[in-house]
């Protein structure tokens, strides 16, 4: 998890956050000793609600930046799949961050076919027992709808299996009331960090929503009640000046916990991040609607909510993640997109020409960066980052332009 | 006053450039161009930036304490404390066309280790740009090897792909890939001027990939060092099919020259220069 928030730090409900995260490990230890089971998952369609109703911990597993992992991982995957996949065959591999050590299982979503490739690689090289949830390409369709909701009573009739469990209806009512309750927070929070003069930046929340990566999810919720209600008794921060700084909006694929390369540039040239839809960030926890406490209707849920952009959804006049896009850069108030694709992500990185056509048309400028975990390109995407700044002060006569 | 006496007065900025294989600076008294530089990158860019500005007031017969603003760019742009402001080379090429040809909507910027496509409105500001990844194919370094290869100096390079009958299809834009495969072609018995007008149009495709993201629109500049390699602009044209405006100030000062507009237009709104009518002239 990232340390090195920008804001003036003086609330103190965060700083009880990286605390707890800092302890996590050795909490999930302890309660493993106890008979508790720890599933790792990936990617976005794995519901969290069924884990925590059959009683096991979830970690949601990955983590970015960190070049020796993607070489580690390069030796088992192929080197044409993006650096997070290959970074996650390593860490898994090299089982030396706290966490991967303590995985029963590990529950995979087929929706990106490298990361369901990378479950096939853990397994035969490193004996990791998989579970894998397919998603259907055509989710819109009623025989995708059907296929995953079948897919979905599969998965459940599996980790019950895992965990000796049956999966009660009152427990998964619980758990379905938790998330949406820590869907809620993490949303009024992203709204919080956009406003002028708040307490929190964008990089404290999204630093936030990876603490929940690994967080009991009870406790994670408490601590983010807390939270709320501290900013909401904090007097403003008034030491910056709304206005002179450029707000940017990140879209793209994702950027994993360590994985600040390009924030940093973007802060370090003077752009203020206010929002994001990336699935380590907001997108996760948009717009899940579950109609009751059952396998069908989390099945109905998940599939209902922004798609991942590996589904390949190609009326472009109707894609609910464009319109959500746009939606977002409002409520952000957003001038302007960066969209980050990962090298060998290919479904985020199709969809950029479009997605820019779209932003370009409604007046967002929008700058394609395309990286991967190495420090080579630094030099280079700063030059692209800084001129796009330079664009976006210029357009919207932010401190005068250049 | 004279002519000496107006450069020492006051009203004096200066745009540097330190690119990755060459530095560039020009001079503007009175919102006019008064001298330039053009030196070789060293190793240390603070001390390059300092010495090409150092030729472009000699140029223009300024002593140096007579300088009110300066604005750095290009790769050295990070090394720059003599600089009032630091600006990226994608926002100055765009002024510096702007101030040569207000007509022009697009540029093509070839330097020593990247490429770009630049979109730009009628008051030189960018609207939209592209730049190659992040190897040097297709770039001033790339050429200069090649140079090496065929024996001939790096200026002479255009005239020698300007003399070819025929065109030698290249495979790749890979710097290493193309000097290899040149060395067999030339081994084959290929014209050198042949392979050369070969691996300009290879280039003159990977650059049009760049159009494909931001578009193209009449007038056309090139800019950048390889912008003087006339067969490098024949080939431009002719895979683009655009008409490439004729230079009339040298296209690798551009960037120099942006710079130094902009340090003009700062100078001006920060009190330290006074504007004098017309604002700028070439």
């Amino acid at each position: 998890m990232s340390r090195t928030a920008t804001s003036v730090t003086k609330v103190t409900v965060l700083e009880k956050i990286r605390q707890a995260v800092i302890d996590r490990p050795a909490q999930i230890a302890a309660a493993k000793k106890q008979g508790q089971k720890v599933v790792g998952w990936l990617n976005y369609f794995v519901p969290e609600e069924l884990l925590l109703a059959l009683d096991v911990i979830p970690v949601r597993v990955g983590v970015g930046g960190d070049e020796q992992l993607v070489d580690i991982g390069g030796r088992y995957i192929s080197t044409k799949n993006c650096v997070f996949v290959r970074a996650a065959v390593g860490l898994l591999g090299e089982k030396k961050d706290p966490y991967t050590p303590l995985l029963d299982l590990l529950a995979v979503d087929a929706s990106c076919l490298q990361v369901f490739r990378l479950a096939e690689v853990v397994k035969y090289y490193f004996k990791y027992e998989t579970l894998i949830l397919g998603v259907p390409r055509s989710f819109t369709a009623p025989e995708g709808q059907a296929y995953f909701r079948h897919e979905l009573q599969d998965f459940t009739a599996a980790l019950e299996k895992f965990s000796g469990r049956k999966l009660e209806q009152a427990k998964l009512k619980a758990a379905i009331e938790l998330l949406a309750k820590i869907r809620e927070s993490l949303q009024y929070l992203y709204q919080y960090q956009s406003q002028d003069y708040a307490n929190l930046n964008w990089r404290d929340v999204f630093e936030i929503v990876h603490a929940g990566f690994y967080l009991d999810r009870a406790e994670y919720l408490k601590l983010l009640q807390e939270l709320i209600a501290e900013l909401k008794e904090l007097p403003e921060d008034k030491s910056k000046i709304p206005g002179t700084e450029p707000r940017v909006f990140i879209s793209g694929s994702q950027l994993s916990p360590g994985d600040v390369k390009l924030i940093n540039i973007i802060e370090d040239l003077g752009g203020k991040i206010v929002g994001d839809d990336l699935w380590t960030g907001l997108a996760s926890y948009l717009d899940i609607q579950i109609a009751a406490p059952t396998v069908d209707a989390l099945a109905d849920g998940y599939l209902a909510r922004v798609p991942h952009a590996a589904l390949p959804y190609l009326n472009i006049s109707t894609d609910s993640r464009i319109k959500k896009l746009k939606e977002l850069l409002g409520r952000f108030r957003a001038q302007a997109v960066i969209d980050h694709t990962l090298r060998y992500c290919d479904p985020y990185t199709f969809k950029a020409g479009e997605t820019k056509d779209i932003l370009n048309n409604e007046g967002f400028p929008f700058l394609e960066i395309h990286t991967e975990y190495a420090s080579s390109d630094i030099e280079a995407i700063r030059t692209r980052v800084e001129a796009f700044l330079e664009l976006v002060r210029t357009r919207n006569d932010v401190a005068g332009g250049i | 006053m004279s002519d000496t006496e107006v450069k020492i007065s006051g009203n004096v900025v200066a745009g540097v450039d330190v690119g990755s294989l060459a530095a560039k600076s020009v001079v503007i008294v009175d919102g006019k161009v008064a001298g330039y530089g053009l030196i070789p990158s060293g190793f240390n860019s603070e001390e390059t930036g300092k010495s090409v500005l150092q030729h472009a007031l000699n140029s223009a017969g300024i002593p140096r304490e007579a300088v009110k603003y300066i604005v750095a760019t290009g790769y050295g742009r990070i090394s720059a404390d003599y600089a009032n402001k630091t600006v990226t080379e994608i926002s100055c090429h765009a002024r510096g066309a702007n101030f040569l040809y207000p007509s022009v909507r697009t540029i093509i910027d070839i330097g020593g280790q990247d490429c770009k496509a630049i979109r730009l409105d009628s008051s030189g500001n960018v609207v939209d740009f592209a730049m190659n990844d992040k190897c040097a194919a297709g770039t001033g370094r790339f050429l200069e090897v090649m140079s090496n290869v065929f024996k001939v100096k790096l200026e002479d390079l255009g005239d020698l792909a300007l003399s070819a009958d025929s065109l030698v299809p290249m495979s790749s834009t890979c710097t290493v890939f193309v000097e290899s495969e040149t060395i067999s072609l030339i081994a084959r018995g290929e014209k050198p001027a042949n392979i050369q007008a070969g691996i300009h149009h290879a280039i003159a495709n990977r650059i049009s990939g760049l159009f494909s993201r931001v578009g193209i629109e009449s007038d056309v500049f090139f800019s950048g060092g390889v912008a003087k390699n006339k067969g490098m602009r024949k080939s431009i044209q002719e895979v683009l099919k655009v008409n490439i405006v004729e230079p009339t100030f040298d296209p690798q000062l551009t960037g120099a020259l942006g710079a130094a507009a902009i340090a003009w237009k700062n100078a001006v709104r920060e009190g330290v220069c006074q504007e004098q009518q017309p604002a700028l002239q070439k």
